[in-house]
């Protein structure tokens, strides 16, 4: 470099990449993770996420959120007592989570119209599943936090499932 | 052998590039067979969140469109048709995902505050404060600031261009102009227009000093 320095316009476009430019590349890309870090545990979204899309549920709509006074959207909300409502076509669910003494949370679950389902809690490290009652009611008594989906199917083959959106626990 | 396309990587390069990986991975993945899949993801997510962020999407907003482009290739695992346009196919969902939000955000800012709406002009207006720490505060060091206030003098697309293929392969490189719409082949085995723009800026900023590797 350097034979052309004092150009307006030296460095052309149609040159190979030299070793200058491949630094200022791997300089950019140190730069860019240190001004905008990826957040922590993303990947680990991400691939809890995949996960459940390749159950090939149907995704239900998160239809109403109502959460406690002062408590705002956001990746830790205060665990007090929410309730959360999800809506499929063939199927509507709603659940209550409340903070036991012990830091873990109590989900109280209600699925409409009731009948025999299989409920399912993923977490990204695992999976959980219950059956609902009669009434179409159900619980996990106490799971961690972080996120969560439930995955709710008709028992039996062929029983179509629906799941609800990654929620934090 | 005859070149088949113009852009037939160069012998110094890594064989395999993050291209490949993806179309590996999603072949696999059609198989029954998800490990691949997972290692593409921790991957290629900083080149997704970058992609989104670009756009100005606010950290919050990017996390969950990040997590929906991954989940949206899953969904589409079985319809892809070109598993070596998987890169592409993620960017660019990865990109309309991040659109809409910030379509999205700038119509609930009207909405809510009746301003005009003067300082975000198209899709790849930056939103305010979507930076976490004021950047001098982040680069230390005196050449990684000076680095940086070259790259801000750029256009915004040359911006864009430079911060995602600076975190891809080369043999990527065409893939991600084009997702992001720049002409094919500006970068690649040649320099490309923005890298050239961008040692004239650090040239005419240090003078008689060069940009030797340190």
């Amino acid at each position: 470099m350097g034979n052309i320095m004092s150009a307006p316009s030296g460095y052309s476009p149609e040159e190979p990449l030299d070793a200058v430019d491949l630094e200022i590349l791997a300089d950019l890309a140190r730069i860019h993770t240190m001004l905008d870090p990826v957040p922590d545990g993303l990947v680990e979204r991400s691939l809890f996420a995949i996960t459940l899309a390749g159950l090939e549920a149907e995704v239900m709509e998160l239809e109403y959120v109502r959460v406690p006074e002062m408590s705002v959207r956001g990746e830790a909300p205060p665990i007090e007592a929410r309730t959360i409502t999800f809506t499929a076509e063939s199927l509507t669910v709603m659940i209550t989570l409340s903070a036991r003494d012990d830091g873990r949370i109590r989900i109280d679950g209600w699925a409409a119209p009731a009948g025999e389902l299989t409920v399912e809690l993923h977490r990204p490290d695992g999976m959980v599943s219950t059956v609902a009652d009669e009434d179409g009611r159900f619980v996990f008594d106490a799971v961690g936090p972080g996120p969560a989906s439930l995955l709710l199917r008709a028992p039996g083959a062929g029983g179509d499932a629906v799941t609800t959106p990654i929620i934090e626990l | 052998m005859t070149r088949i396309t113009e852009d037939v990587p160069e012998v110094d390069e890594p064989e395999v590039s993050l291209g490949d990986r993806a179309a590996a991975a999603l072949l696999d993945y059609r198989e029954g067979k998800h490990q691949a899949l997972a290692d593409f993801v921790r991957e290629a997510t900083p080149l997704l969140w970058h992609t989104v962020r670009a756009q100005g999407v606010v950290r919050e907003q990017a996390d969950d469109i990040v997590q929906n482009t991954w989940m949206a290739l899953v969904r589409n695992a079985h319809t892809i048709q070109e598993p070596h346009a998987v890169l592409k196919w993620l960017l660019v969902t990865a990109k309309r995902g991040a659109w809409e939000a910030v379509r999205k955000h700038r119509d609930d800012q009207k909405r809510r505050t009746e301003l005009p709406d003067d300082m975000l002009d198209g899709p790849t207006g930056t939103l305010p404060s979507s930076d976490p720490t004021p950047e001098t505060q982040v680069l230390e060091v005196e050449r990684d600031r000076y680095l940086w206030r070259a790259v801000l003098q750029l256009p915004d697309r040359c911006q864009q261009l430079l911060r995602l293929i600076s975190l891809a392969d080369r043999p990527d490189y065409k893939y991600i102009s084009s997702a992001i719409g720049m002409p094919v082949g500006s970068i690649g085995s040649n320099r490309g227009r923005c890298l050239a723009k961008l040692r004239d800026i650090i040239e005419s900023e240090q003078g008689d000093r060069t940009w030797e590797t340190s």
